[in-house]
């Protein structure tokens, strides 16, 4: 039976029929097909619950070989499956109140704050590398930045208000259009992916060899 | 509200473009895969650099990251095209002997994406006939937080020094800490932007970038088979046949004309 599931021609089919299930019902008007459709979906989020299960088994025996070992910094893995463990047992007494509200108002989101907070620094590093006027472009490219980061910032917004359309008009205009393409072109890169994913093209991530796909 | 230039009974109202789009996209794709012929493609920097990057670990001697990204909508696209990328960067690290390391984590569905990478990059490894060389503790699962996966990941990049940092996959707002830190250290930064806010960014902290449509092609082009390169070209059309709508109808709407408006919303 895992041999019959573990095959292309399985595999591919049932993909098939899914895409299918999905995707006629979003351009063809079949209120049945709808039906379903919604109904499949929400059985691949269960599903997927339960393979976040599966994976946090296999996480867990990979980490209990690996501190069995002692290979080097097993410690910060076992901290690590210690802080998992707690974090279930702490979700079992409500998420709203008590241990686990605590554990991730009072430490993981000031700590994940701080480190996005450290951004900033990154992107002054690379503006301070990128922003350099070695041409005329570059130039223009440094005075738009300048204008648009006056712009953002409320003190100087609020002392040359004369910067206020030319920065919008950026933003409106040449930051909208590059955005827009931008879209355009991903979307077409997704379909046509899609496309070599159903035809078992893309060999790779269907967990096929080259010999196997063909 | 526009009035559609057209409705066809039994599509659902707004989407009969959409569905035509969708059917003559999928038509050229595989007149394109089947037809055989050898279509040129235009060069990607960002896939062309992969090689380079990984004969510059093989030759100091030093490893390559390369990351999928944080898999937050678990097996989005994104994530599908980096794996893809994923698997090209194994073969090559087996092949040439060299260190790959592959931080994994940053949102609960990585969890489940991470097996897949693991299996993936085995493969890659054991068609090269190197198996002995893959080493799963290489894949190391950070954490379900993104913030405390880019943590563990810049720590890594500290303390190996790669010599070649592939970022591939759905990174978001922590991509740039993570190329800036493998700018910092020296590493060929390899970056691509999934979000449009992060591209421009991305774009000054790397050595080379893959913007839009060119990651999830990065399968097709990398295979070097003259058939799936072929449907990149149906790529290439299609934005072609946008920028001639966008501009068409910039002309039209200008004119007075909301032809192209309404055909959009047919």
């Amino acid at each position: 039976m895992s041999s019959f599931f573990k095959s292309k021609t399985a595999q591919l089919t049932i993909m098939i029929l899914s895409f299918l299930a999905v995707f006629v019902p979003y351009f063809i008007d079949v209120p049945a097909m709808t039906t379903f459709s919604t109904k499949l979906m929400t059985i691949t989020a269960i599903v997927s619950a339960f393979t976040l299960l599966l994976a946090l088994y296999s996480q867990f025996r990979r980490g209990y070989t690996f501190i069995q070992k002692r290979k080097r910094g097993w410690i910060f893995k076992a901290y690590m499956m210690i802080s998992i463990v707690l974090m279930l047992v702490f979700a079992l007494f409500g998420q709203e109140t008590g241990p686990y509200n605590w554990a991730m108002y009072a430490i993981i989101t000031p700590l994940s704050s701080v480190n996005y907070s450290i951004l900033v620094f990154y992107m002054a590093s690379t503006g301070a590398r990128a922003f350099r006027a070695r041409n005329t472009r570059a130039l223009l490219l440094l005075i738009t930045g300048f204008i648009v980061l006056f712009y953002q910032a409320p003190l100087t917004g609020a002392f040359f208000p004369q910067l206020t359309p030319v920065a919008l008009y950026f933003t409106g205009t040449f930051v909208a259009a590059v955005a827009k393409m931008f879209l355009i072109s991903v979307t077409v890169g997704a379909i046509v992916f899609g496309m070599r994913v159903l035809m078992g093209k893309e060999t790779t991530i269907l967990g096929f060899t080259k010999e196997e796909a063909s | 509200m526009v009035n559609p230039l057209f409705q066809v009974p039994g599509i659902v109202s707004g989407r009969a473009l959409g569905l035509i789009f969708v059917v003559v996209l999928a038509i050229l794709v595989y007149y394109y895969m089947s037809s055989g012929k050898k279509i040129y493609i235009r060069r990607v920097p960002g896939l062309d650099a992969i090689e380079e990057a990984i004969g510059r670990s093989a030759e100091m001697g030093k490893p390559v990251v390369c990351s999928f990204g944080i898999a937050g909508g678990g097996f989005d696209y994104w994530t599908m095209a980096g794996l893809a990328i994923l698997s090209h960067v194994a073969t090559l690290t087996a092949r040439t002997g060299t260190r790959l390391i592959v931080p994994t984590g940053g949102s609960d569905a990585s969890l489940i994406v991470r097996p897949v990478a693991e299996e993936i990059v085995r493969t890659a490894y054991l068609l090269e006939g190197k198996v002995e060389a893959f080493d799963s503790n290489d894949l190391p699962f950070m954490s379900g937080q993104q913030y405390a996966y880019t943590g563990g990941y810049i720590g890594i990049l500290q303390r190996t020094r790669p010599a070649s940092v592939i970022m591939t996959g759905s990174h978001a707002s922590e991509a740039m800490n993570i190329a800036e830190t493998s700018n910092a250290i020296g590493a060929i930064t390899i970056t691509s932007g999934s979000y449009i806010s992060n591209v421009a960014a991305l774009a000054c902290a790397s050595d080379y970038i893959l913007i839009g449509e060119e990651a999830p092609a990065a399968g097709a082009y990398l295979s070097k088979e003259p058939p799936l390169r072929a449907s990149i070209r149906a790529q290439d059309i299609y934005k072609a046949v946008s920028l001639i709508l966008i501009i068409g109808g910039l002309i039209l709407m200008t004119a007075g004309s909301d032809i192209v408006v309404r055909l959009l919303v047919s």
